[in-house]
């Protein structure tokens, strides 16, 4: 595998980290699956495209995330406000953006972003071949950083005891709604972001780029917790990253050995299987091991 | 001072279900008040604490705490003057985060939770204080995940949680029912320093008569949701455990179960 391969896997895997910080959000943290991101991963695809091609890649970015945000919100209101079960809000939400997405691409299924400039055209001063690396690297660990910090404030904290004891929340004079509506647009807006980022990354946006992107988040998170286990918030974050990457790097080796790129999806859902299952089985094992010594 | 007025819950109405939970129920607390609940199994106890708290909405009836009107109040406004403690120990604490964040909420009751930090130096210091009155040794363990604590240490850490910050009514649904016997005394112990201290206006429900004697200025006995009997000054005093059995199977036709004899 050359060295590029290798360098590209890393970058993709930063990128993704971003989005699956964003799923972290809503289905670690806030317990609630939300299946909007397929929608909302598409949507920042799309508002960053749009906006490149026009000539504005960093207020495309900005406004990617903003929608995101906004997509969440619709998802939460449907969730709190008129008590729609939390995975079909997410689906009303996520299938609504299919064509709100193709709209905003101009009715057309793809946009190539070839020639344009895009936000890591501002960044030629640093050497060629680290550009993309540094600046995904740097807008995952601002994004890190500046979620961390917010879940260690008051306001953070009533997000995290909503997922954790709602009953506990509303007898603390804590509105678990907004909580709600809260977390999932902080979510949303990352999975957003991470899509605004490919777009220019590839230079190339898709209406359906986003299938199965809640099945990719959900991959990370598993995968990471593998190694680290369920700890601390911080650990929490760094295995979400360190999974996300490693999930690429099966990918991509999975391509170097010759597995067909549309087989992709289904490895994807295997992965996320065994990753569930071996645990379980692991425990069985053990188990009868005892019961037999 | 609490008052309800005519206040009537009906779950599924209009079905073959219907079930008066509670049948216009009237009640007056003076601040301060310390009253006993006792009743049988389904005789809507838990429905009166959880119209008060707006866990459930009324139907019907006024709810007045100090001169605010919560009928119709959302639970979570309600909870800023209202502290709650459920019978199941896992319900009132988030298990995920440490004790101190758990306590950093808490303090923070009735407040806007805006962008400053969780848990501030000086807070520290409180929660310390605080927790080693419980004498379990809680404030040696801050940082840790309350999912890792027993559920007699939940329950207290519970109860430090709901009157941290002092609210006007604590209502207390079977409290200590879930814990052993030592710890159950040791977390009612507490209980009672905490409320005489503050003089926090509270409702207790339990199924231990002696409890219902022992504790509060107040007792009061619910069947098939009404209030049957109001019991204070002399005549709670001079009752014993065996006269207020026999005057609740008087006034409610109906015998006590055996959960009630314990
Ligand atoms: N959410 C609900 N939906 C339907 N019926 C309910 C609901 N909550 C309570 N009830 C009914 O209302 C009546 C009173 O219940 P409640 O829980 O208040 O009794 P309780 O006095 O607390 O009893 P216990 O001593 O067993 O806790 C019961 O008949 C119960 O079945
Ligand atoms: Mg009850």
């Amino acid at each position: 595998m050359s060295m590029t391969v290798i360098q590209g896997a890393f970058e993709l895997g930063l990128i993704f980290a971003i989005m699956s910080v964003g799923i972290f959000v809503s289905f670690r943290i806030l317990n609630i699956p939300d299946l909007t991101i397929d929608g909302s991963y598409t949507l920042g695809c799309a508002v960053s495209a749009i906006f490149a091609v026009n000539g504005k890649p960093v207020l495309g970015v900005i406004c990617a995330l903003l929608a995101g945000a906004l997509a969440g919100c619709v998802t939460g209101l449907l969730q709190t406000k008129l008590k729609v079960q939390a995975i079909l809000a997410g689906i009303l939400t996520m299938t609504g953006l299919y064509s709100i997405n193709l709209h905003i691409m101009g009715d057309k299924p793809n946009l190539s972003l070839f020639g344009m400039d895009t936000i890591f055209s501002y960044f030629s001063f640093l050497p060629e071949k680290l550009v993309y690396l540094v600046v995904v690297a740097a807008i995952l660990l601002v994004v890190v950083v500046i979620l961390y910090l917010f879940l260690k404030t008051q306001m953070g904290m009533s997000l995290r005891a909503t997922g954790d004891n709602e009953d506990m929340v509303k007898a603390s004079s804590i509105n678990s709604d907004a909580m709600k509506i809260l977390g999932l647009a902080i979510a949303n807006s990352l999975v957003s972001l991470a899509g605004a980022i490919i777009a220019q990354y590839q230079s190339f946006s898709d209406v359906s780029g986003g299938i199965g992107m809640m099945v990719v988040g959900l991959a990370s998170i598993i995968v990471g917790e593998t190694l680290f286990g369920r700890r601390s918030l911080l650990i929490g974050f760094i295995s979400v990253i360190v999974g996300a990457i490693l999930y690429r790097f099966i990918l991509t080796i999975a391509i170097w050995i010759g597995l067909p790129a549309s087989d992709l999806k289904l490895l994807s859902t295997v992965l996320v299987i065994l990753a569930i299952i071996v645990p379980v089985v692991k425990d069985a094992i053990m188990k009868r091991r005892e019961r037999n010594a | 001072m609490l008052d309800l007025t005519n206040v009537s819950i009906t779950f599924h109405k209009n079905t073959v279900n219907e079930r008066k939970a509670l049948d216009q129920v009237s009640l007056h607390l003076d601040s301060g008040d310390f009253v006993t609940v006792i009743g049988s199994n389904g005789a809507g106890k838990s429905t009166l604490l959880n119209a008060i708290s707006g866990s459930y909405e009324i139907d019907k009836g006024k709810i007045v705490l100090d001169d605010k009107d919560l009928s119709y109040l959302k639970e979570f406004k309600r909870a800023k003057y209202i502290g709650r403690l459920f019978q199941d120990p896992l319900k009132g604490t988030a298990p995920n985060m440490t004790i101190e964040e758990n306590l950093g909420l808490a303090y923070s009751r009735g407040r806007r939770r805006g962008l400053s930090m969780g848990i501030k130096k000086a807070d520290e210091k409180l929660f310390r204080e605080k927790l080693s009155q419980l004498g379990l040794g809680l404030e040696d363990r801050m940082k840790t995940k309350v999912g890792l604590l027993s559920g007699g240490q939940r329950q207290a850490l519970t109860l430090m949680m709901a009157t941290i910050v002092t609210p006007s009514l604590l209502l207390l649904d079977e409290h200590t029912a879930a814990l052993d016997p030592k710890t159950a005394a040791q977390v009612m112990n507490i209980t009672d320093e905490i409320v005489k201290e503050n003089n926090i206006t509270t409702m207790m429900i339990t199924h231990n008569i002696e409890n219902a004697l022992e504790y509060g200025n107040k007792t009061i006995v619910m069947s098939q949701g009404k209030i049957v009997l109001e019991l204070s000054g002399e005549r709670r005093k001079n009752m014993t455990m065996e006269q207020l059995m026999e005057l609740y199977s008087n006034t409610a036709h109906e015998t006590f179960s055996d959960k009630m004899l314990l």
